[in-house]
């Protein structure tokens, strides 16, 4: 590839935005196993790659060790330098794009997920962060999502200054806090070949020459699980934890919401009030100008109004938009998952004539 | 195979079998069966894809859980090690080992090693060397040694794990015998899921072979479960065509098929229609009120939303 080729392909000015991801699907394991294993307790991972011609291609993954606190998080970045030292020593790239989290029913909105997607993303301008749900994916279908926060939202929270005014400025609301990007999976070629020889294993004809029963049969095979044959966990008709728990995590929200509004309730009376103690003290004020202006006196000064009556600060809408957020994801998912549900149990309604 | 796993002593250039150091003793090769998560295979074929020019196989440490009665090892994860074969010599970069492992610890208290992989189908002495370092590293227990054949001779991935028993009267670092031990293929529902994807993705690969490196993107639910109803309408007719021809007469008999056939028919639950009616009715109504009230709740978001946007 020519050089010029090659310096607009790997954008080094950082022009080009990133419009979809590229995960290795050594690194789709890699997140996986290590969201599984600490389930539910949500964990936070790097990842590594290049970003070429828009595309992010995220070739490797490493875990984080769990933080508690500030302390650890010297103990933290030291790690990850030691880390991507050796990556680099066997041939990894060891240019970081992002990171990764698990969650569970999708409540990753908060506070805490915000700040650090800003910073890699003030650090990184082209990071990712890459959400998979524990939950829904052992549910027979991956779930992952490839986040950045929007320009409009990284330019609010740079200034720390989230009022209505300003985020009706900015046209920012719960929607476009993120921008989704599309995720496609890569596998090399050898990959493709370990795959196919997972998929055709011997041992499974082997136990269907021998007289055994189905549920012998049956039973050897949750021990062993070895054939990469179709997966019917999409099938399965209990649907009611998943929407009970769904239907909690909504309620949830929406008392913090509830709260959040009686915050804001609480502000807008207090600032009212304020408004109207200013406007009964001008009132005031005026008539007595008038009386001195009438008696040839000086009018009173009207400078120290400001600084009598201060207005209380707008409470940041910051939680408010996170919630709203959150609530409208959880609907979405709900409504996700609705649709196949709701499929599922017409075709067993036919099954059963 | 068992005829290269037979080493005899190489000349003692690189070792230092120190006579007053106490030999490690291998537990007698007890009877235990290795499972495999498959991530491991995936990061085996990925250092092997990323080796350095001119290097025909890599090495690394295999990590693993050890069940408590040592009847069953767990094979977790892995990362390489850096390593140099000459033609008499070998050098492992013992130093990364170290590090690499500290820093596993700190994610992964669990995980301990259990023993190593290489690429490559063949055994040489310098496996039985290595394996002899790595034995020390898992102490009492039995290393694992785990090879993968990128190679594809015979056009198989074969994975195959050992462990090592000691030859010859006395015990030295290169003198050892790999026994073949049974390996398993472990995974869990979420990993599951995603290997379906990548499997997806290696049939899509087949089907239009020049197309390069596989890219398959995410499946909603919906089109996921499309495909699991496919694929048992598939499986049905089969089994449908199967039986006709059976009785048909154009197909002998199979026992064992019909006994399956006749197990799976009488898992089927069989409900009284009314009772079913019932729950499905109940099922239908929760459904749809669920439904109902979250496209509520993002309507009133939505109102929430341009109101704001009027202020």
């Amino acid at each position: 590839m020519p050089a010029e080729n090659l310096s607009a392909a790997l954008d080094i000015e950082g022009v080009v935005p990133i419009t979809s991801v590229q995960l290795d699907a050594m690194v789709v394991l890699k997140i996986v196993k290590h969201c599984r294993e600490s389930a539910p307790s949500t964990v936070t991972g790097q990842l590594m790659g290049l970003d070429v011609n828009g595309v992010l291609e995220v070739t490797h993954s490493f875990p984080m060790p769990k933080t508690q606190d500030s302390e650890d998080y010297e103990a933290g970045s030291q790690y990850q330098l030691q880390m991507m030292r050796c990556l680099r020593e066997v041939n990894v790239d060891d240019n970081s794009v992002g990171w990764y989290q698990s969650t569970n029913l999708g409540n990753f909105m908060n506070q805490s997920l915000i700040e650090h997607q800003f910073e890699f993303q003030q650090a990184l301008s082209k990071s990712v962060l890459i959400i998979h749900d524990v939950a829904r994916s052992s549910m027979g279908n991956l779930n992952l999502r490839a986040l950045r926060l929007t320009p409009a939202f990284m330019k609010l929270y740079k200034e720390k200054k989230f009022t209505s005014e300003t985020l009706a400025q900015s046209k920012l609301s719960f929607s476009n806090i993120f921008e989704e990007l599309p995720i496609t999976i890569r596998n090399s070629a050898l990959l493709n070949a370990l795959l196919f020889e997972l998929e055709s294993d011997e041992s499974l004809e082997a136990t269907a020459s021998h007289l055994t029963t189905y549920n012998a049969a049956n039973s050897q095979q949750q021990q062993r699980k070895t054939a990469l044959s179709t997966n019917f966990d999409m099938l399965d008709l209990s649907m009611d934890p998943y929407i009970e728990r769904n239907l909690e995590q909504v309620m949830d929200s929406i008392d913090d919401h509830t709260q959040e509004q009686g915050n804001y309730a609480y502000w807008q009376r207090s600032v009212e009030r304020e408004n109207k103690k200013k406007a009964a003290y001008l009132a005031n004020r005026k008539a007595e100008n008038a009386r001195r202006q009438q008696a040839g006196q000086q009018p009173l000064p009207n400078e120290d109004v400001d600084s009598l009556f201060k207005l209380p600060a707008e409470p940041s809408r910051l939680d408010h938009l996170l919630i709203t957020g959150q609530i409208d994801n959880y609907c979405k998912q709900i409504n996700a998952f609705a649709g196949p549900t709701l499929s599922k149990l017409f075709a067993v309604g036919e099954l059963q004539k | 195979m068992m005829d290269n796993t037979l080493h005899l002593a190489l000349p003692a250039v690189h070792t230092v079998p120190n006579a007053n150091a106490p030999v490690v003793a291998i537990a007698q090769p007890r009877a235990f069966t290795t499972t495999v998560n498959p991530l491991v295979f995936f990061n085996i074929l990925d250092h092997y894809l990323r080796r350095n020019a001119g290097q025909d196989r890599v090495i690394g440490t295999l990590l693993g859980v050890r069940s408590e009665d040592g009847a069953e090892v767990e094979i977790k994860g892995c990362y390489p090690v850096p390593h140099l074969e000459t033609k008499d010599q070998v050098e492992v970069d013992m130093d990364y080992h170290r590090t690499m492992f500290e820093l596993h610890k700190q994610v992964n208290p669990k995980e301990v090693i259990v023993g190593w992989y290489a690429t490559g189908a063949e055994l040489n002495s310098y496996s039985a060397l290595i394996h002899d370092f790595y034995q020390k590293e898992v102490s009492s227990f039995p290393a694992v040694h785990l090879t993968m054949d990128t190679a594809l001779t015979n056009e198989r991935l074969g994975v195959k794990t050992y462990i090592a028993a000691p030859v010859g009267i006395t015990s030295r670092a290169d003198n050892c015998m790999f026994v073949p031990m049974p390996c398993e293929v472990k995974y869990f529902n979420a990993e599951r899921a995603g290997l379906d994807v990548l499997a997806n993705a290696a049939k899509e690969q087949q089907q239009n072979p020049d197309q390069g490196p596989t890219t398959t993107t995410l499946l909603s639910d919906m089109d996921n479960l499309e495909r699991a109803i496919m694929e048992v309408q598939k499986m049905l007719e089969r089994v449908t065509e199967y039986v006709s021809k059976v009785l048909a007469g154009t197909e002998p008999a199979n026992n064992t098929v019909g006994r399956y056939l006749m197990d799976t028919i009488s898992v089927v639950p069989k409900i009284d229609a009314a009772e079913f009616e019932k729950m499905f009715n109940s099922h239908l109504q929760d459904m749809l009120m669920v439904v109902y009230l979250a496209n509520m709740t993002r309507t009133q978001l939505a109102v929430a939303e341009r109101l704001q946007k009027l202020l």
